[in-house]
């Protein structure tokens, strides 16, 4: 077939060393990135031992961000309403933690399950709209949230938060200490596997079919997939991933305020979003690190004027936007195509 | 564009290596390290102000060294509320920066949060101000030096009742100090025979206070009580007192730190006559607390004297006689020991730390909104005598 | 009916509060699709210029609020000739990005410049008392509010429907690229259109300074509020924002006075039923 066409194309322009195969398209093999991740958060983990608070409120954040990153940046739907997913992943943990059993794991299972059915109950009435509509509409699922939260004081702790829960030894010989290894062992499993869940979400027909209804919803829908459906699962998937980041948070914590369910909350990671460079997956993680990593030196250096900088950052990234960078980077390296 | 994004990508990674790695560390000197966390930013941030402008006065009033040792503050901004992030602030500071004391907290979320790191870490941890009598409950290394409900509440509903009051509505907060308020306020009050009209709760985001002093003054009480939290909340509050005309409409104030030194002066001669009680009033008659302002002034003229600089004061005297006891050596048993034993006068008058409870024991006083030399000040009219923490043991 | 009457009173002000802040954004985002997270800033702006004017300079408050009103257009003319308009054809989540950074930076120099305590407006005498109306006293200033959110919203009507100004104004909305082509100076309508916006956002905070007090995080703190009337009323329907703001502010102040320990929860419940019914705007269909 392609014979004839390179014949008349090699007299204009260098014919090729040797054919091209028909799978010309390298992809990385999906697991190579998550197990970067691990290399890097160990190696993070390792050389800076004191930190190790910080090192996984990064983690926790990074997951956060991912599963933020699946609806804004794959499934192109704008929303300022994520933290309710997180936040009530972490009470859910919490409470299941006072009142049942201090079990990580089985308390990581119920974070992730409130954070899956809360998205499955508002994405069934949110995923009707679209654009701003949809984008208010998430920040009144997420403040009716608060005000629940906040109202069922006896369960939550209101506005003083929820506390007095200690969890039990993770994989039941794994003591959370003090210093906060095994807290940060625990966030980076869940944040890698979960990463390499997300990748492989990605690129499976189901996540090239929601990259489509990013592209354009109208031609989707005209060649038979079924919209409405593959939005809410994909919502739906991205509430586990928040509210398991959420368990984690409320379990290294051993508490929970009302400030994960707050707008300010899924601001910050929106923002966190934008500045990594939202659609590959990657980028969710590269800009809650740099973000988080940024606040902290900032406001230990001078906590009054912090916003400056961050402020300034995020001026300055519009007008240098990360994906660009990012492909040339890429490029420049000589690596994937 | 984006070689300079790569530079910006390049220099970010680099400088937040360099954060992480922290400075070196320093010699093995004789420095105590005592870290504080409050919040220094946001709506809140006269709180870390103060705080600063308290341990620093007191440090500096003793001629720079406590115990003859120098003192190291490392800060840390918390901004409101926020206790997944004050417990990692903590953690570092324990784990990396190794301080020997802590100090501060103005939210009750903050101080429960840490509870579990303090016991684990046996580190003495003194409470400049939140108000919950819970807290001191959480772990047997926390120390407060503030003040809670119960303990200048206690006394105000007595005095009520003693002044023939029989119907009063509380309006408080809905928070844990706040809620203690209510509770404090209702138990003594019906005890000394008075009745609770109704006990309304602000939610703590709320800005307009219109409608709560509509339903205050629909109430039929004869009084108010309330407490808010100190800044917006409380100016807010006593502004929408005074103009929906409450007290011409004869519900009398009886307030605890509404009348806050911080932004009396914004209230102008409306707040003149206005009730409260309270621990500390920047006012006090007594050479203790003349040391006090002269101190406070020299370090930072802006900062006011109130009850959170009173409280990183007597907090610094605290951690003092605990460096005094141990030498300048990390032990967090025998600090507490010698805190338990503690009987000083101070800036607010004689105050000492309850052995059992560790909270601080002391004069509660009676006072009214009076213009003294051209300004408002709290002058106290009566002292309730010392009061203990009625909260604890509930 | 004491208690409905304070709803109604207390809720038309809150609503015209609202409602002057959030018309500007309603018109900007209705026509140049700029989504400017940074409009609480210009709230904050005009209140402190009203506020250092008032107490620092001492001036009257009739000259201090005009004043004010006037720097706020004029930063919000500059950022909108300088900044912002390189911003009007870039996707959504960066407009997004760059006025939160630049909300950050504002809230950073108004802490660095004023401090984080609350800033008072000095009010003069007339405004400063409270007014007796049988069955309630109402701070004067309240009065205030009503009156100039009313004159705001007949100003802006007056102005869209029988000024050429106006006209263009709408033809823009409805087709920038014709009314372009037919010689409207699409320019200077946006940029005029712009001050404007951040004129009013000045004033809204200058007459809610009661109700939202000054401090550095105002501009952040509000938004969401601001936000909700202009997705319920409609991107660029004057009247749209009008009606939401004073259907909102009267359900928040009701839930005020009657269930206040369900917090926010009714204003949004109101919120997400009246979008869900009427995403395009109340007004529109």
């Amino acid at each position: 077939m392609n014979s004839p066409m390179t014949s008349t194309v090699s007299t204009a322009a260098k014919a090729p060393a040797q054919p091209v195969p028909a799978q010309a398209v390298r992809c990385a093999p999906p697991w190579r990135a998550p197990l970067l991740l691990l290399i890097a958060g160990l190696a993070a983990c390792a050389l800076f031992p004191d930190q190790l608070g910080l090192i996984t409120r990064i983690f926790i954040a990074g997951l956060f961000v991912l599963s933020l990153d699946l609806v804004v940046g794959v499934a192109g739907l704008a929303t300022l309403g994520h933290a309710a997913l997180f936040g009530l992943g972490a009470y859910a943990a919490g409470i299941f933690a006072l009142q049942v059993h201090a079990d990580p794991l089985l308390g990581l299972g119920v974070g992730s399950a409130a954070g899956a059915l809360t998205a499955l109950v508002s994405g069934a009435f949110l995923l009707r709209y679209q654009g701003f509509t949809f984008l208010m509409l998430t920040v009144a699922v997420s403040q009716i949230v608060l005000s629940l939260v906040q109202k069922a004081r006896d369960w939550t702790g209101g506005d003083d938060g929820l506390s007095g829960f200690a969890m039990a030894p993770l994989l039941g010989r794994f003591e959370f200490d003090l210093e906060g290894r095994v807290g940060a062992g625990y966030a980076l499993a869940v944040l890698v596997l979960m990463f390499y869940a997300a990748q492989r979400l990605v690129q499976s027909p189901f996540g090239l079919a929601v990259r489509g209804i990013h592209e354009n919803r109208a031609r989707m829908a005209a060649l038979g997939t079924p919209v409405f459906r593959r939005l809410w699962l994909l919502y739906t998937v991205a509430g586990a991933l928040a509210g398991a980041a959420g368990a984690l948070s409320a379990q290294t914590n051993a508490v929970v305020g009302t400030d994960s369910l707050s707008f300010a909350l899924s601001a910050e990671a929106l923002v966190m979003l934008i500045l990594g460079g939202a659609g590959q997956l990657t980028g969710a993680l590269v800009g809650a690190t740099v973000f988080t990593l940024l606040h902290h030196t900032a406001a230990s250096i001078n906590p009054y004027h912090w916003l400056f900088v961050v402020g300034g950052l995020l001026m300055l990234v519009v007008f240098v936007p990360p994906t660009r960078a990012w492909a040339w980077l890429r490029r420049r390296a000589g690596g994937l195509q | 564009m984006n070689p300079s994004r790569r530079t910006l990508a390049r220099a970010l990674i680099a400088a937040s290596g360099l954060a992480l790695a922290g400075a070196p560390a320093l010699a093995q000197g004789a420095a105590v390290k005592v870290g504080v966390i409050g919040p220094f930013s946001g709506p809140f941030a006269h709180y870390g102000a103060l705080f600063k402008a308290g341990v620093e006065a007191y440090v500096a009033s003793q001629g720079g060294k406590l115990a003859g040792k120098d003192i190291e503050f490392i800060y840390r901004d918390t901004g409101g509320p926020n206790p997944g992030q004050t417990k990692t602030l903590v953690q570092e500071l324990i784990v990396k920066d190794k301080v020997d004391y802590l100090g501060g907290f103005v939210f009750t979320p903050n101080a429960l949060a840490v509870a579990p790191l303090i016991q684990q870490s046996r580190t003495p941890t003194v409470v400049f101000n939140a108000a919950t009598s819970a807290i001191t409950e959480k772990s047997e290394y926390f120390l407060r030096t503030s003040y809670t409900l119960w303990q200048v509440t206690v006394p105000l509903a007595q005095w009520a009742a003693q002044q023939n009051m029989k119907k009063v509505v509380t309006a408080v907060t809905d928070y844990g100090p706040g809620i203690d308020a209510e509770a404090a306020f209702k138990s003594e009050f019906v005890k000394q025979g008075g009745t609770v009209v109704e006990s309304i709760r602000m939610p703590i985001a709320t800005t307009d206070f219109g409608p709560f002093v509509q339903r205050i003054k629909a109430s039929g009480a004869q009084a108010v009580y309330t407490f808010l939290p100190g800044g917006p909340p409380n100016l807010g509050f006593v502004k929408a007192y005074n103009e929906n005309g409450l007290a011409k409409a004869g519900v009398q104030f009886l307030g605890t730190a509404e009348t806050d030194e911080f932004d009396l002066q914004k209230f102008g001669d409306s707040a003149l006559g206005l009730t409260t009680a309270f621990h500390y009033s920047g006012a006090h008659d007594s050479p203790e607390n003349r040391k006090f302002v002269d101190a406070l002034k020299k370090r930072d003229p802006a900062a006011v004297a109130n009850y959170a600089s009173v409280g990183a004061w007597d907090g610094m005297y605290v951690i003092h006689k605990m460096i005094e006891a141990t030498d300048g050596r990390k032990d967090g048993a025998k600090a507490l020991a010698a805190a338990r034993t503690l009987q000083w006068e101070s800036p607010r008058g004689p105050v000492r730390i309850d052995a059992k409870t560790r909270h601080i024991t002391q004069n509660v006083y009676l006072r009214k909104v009076e213009r003294a030399g051209g300004q408002l000040v709290n002058k106290e009219q009566q002292s309730f005598g010392p009061q203990t923490d009625f909260g604890l043991g509930k | 009916m004491n208690t409905l009457f304070n709803i109604l009173i207390d809720g038309l002000a809150y609503g015209m509060v609202l409602f002057v802040i959030a018309v500007g954004l309603s018109v900007t985002l209705g026509l140049m699709r700029f989504v400017n997270l940074s409009h609480g800033a210009f709230a904050m702006v005009g209140g402190y210029c009203a506020a250092w004017l008032t107490r620092e300079a001492q001036w009257s408050f009739w000259l201090a609020v005009p004043l004010a009103i006037a720097a706020t257009a004029l930063l919000g003319a500059l950022l909108e000739a300088l900044v912002l308009r390189h911003l009007y054809r870039r996707k959504e989540l960066d407009q997004v990005l760059f006025t939160i950074g630049l909300s950050f930076v504002l809230i950073a120099t108004t802490n660095a410049i004023a401090g984080p305590q609350v800033q008072l407006i000095t009010l003069p005498p007339l405004l400063a008392g409270s007014v007796d109306l049988g069955f309630r006293t109402l701070p004067a200033q309240r009065l205030l509010v009503i009156g100039a959110g009313l004159a705001v919203a007949a100003a802006a009507a007056w102005t869209v429907t029988r000024t050429r100004f106006g006209v263009w104004l709408r033809a823009a909305v409805d087709h920038s690229g014709t009314a372009a082509a037919l010689g409207i100076p699409i320019r200077s309508v946006q940029c005029a259109s712009f001050a404007a916006g951040a004129a009013l956002a000045g004033f809204g905070g200058i007459l809610g300074a009661e109700l939202m007090p000054l401090e550095p995080y105002y501009a952040l703190k509000y938004l969401v509020l601001v936000l909700v009337v202009v997705a319920v009323g409609g991107m660029g329907s004057i009247a749209g924002s009008l009606v939401a703001a004073v259907l909102l502010g009267t359900i928040e102040t009701a839930s005020r006075y009657l269930a206040s320990g369900w917090g926010s929860l009714f204003f949004f419940v109101a919120m997400a039923a009246l979008l869900a019914w009427r995403p395009n705007g109340l007004l529109k269909r």
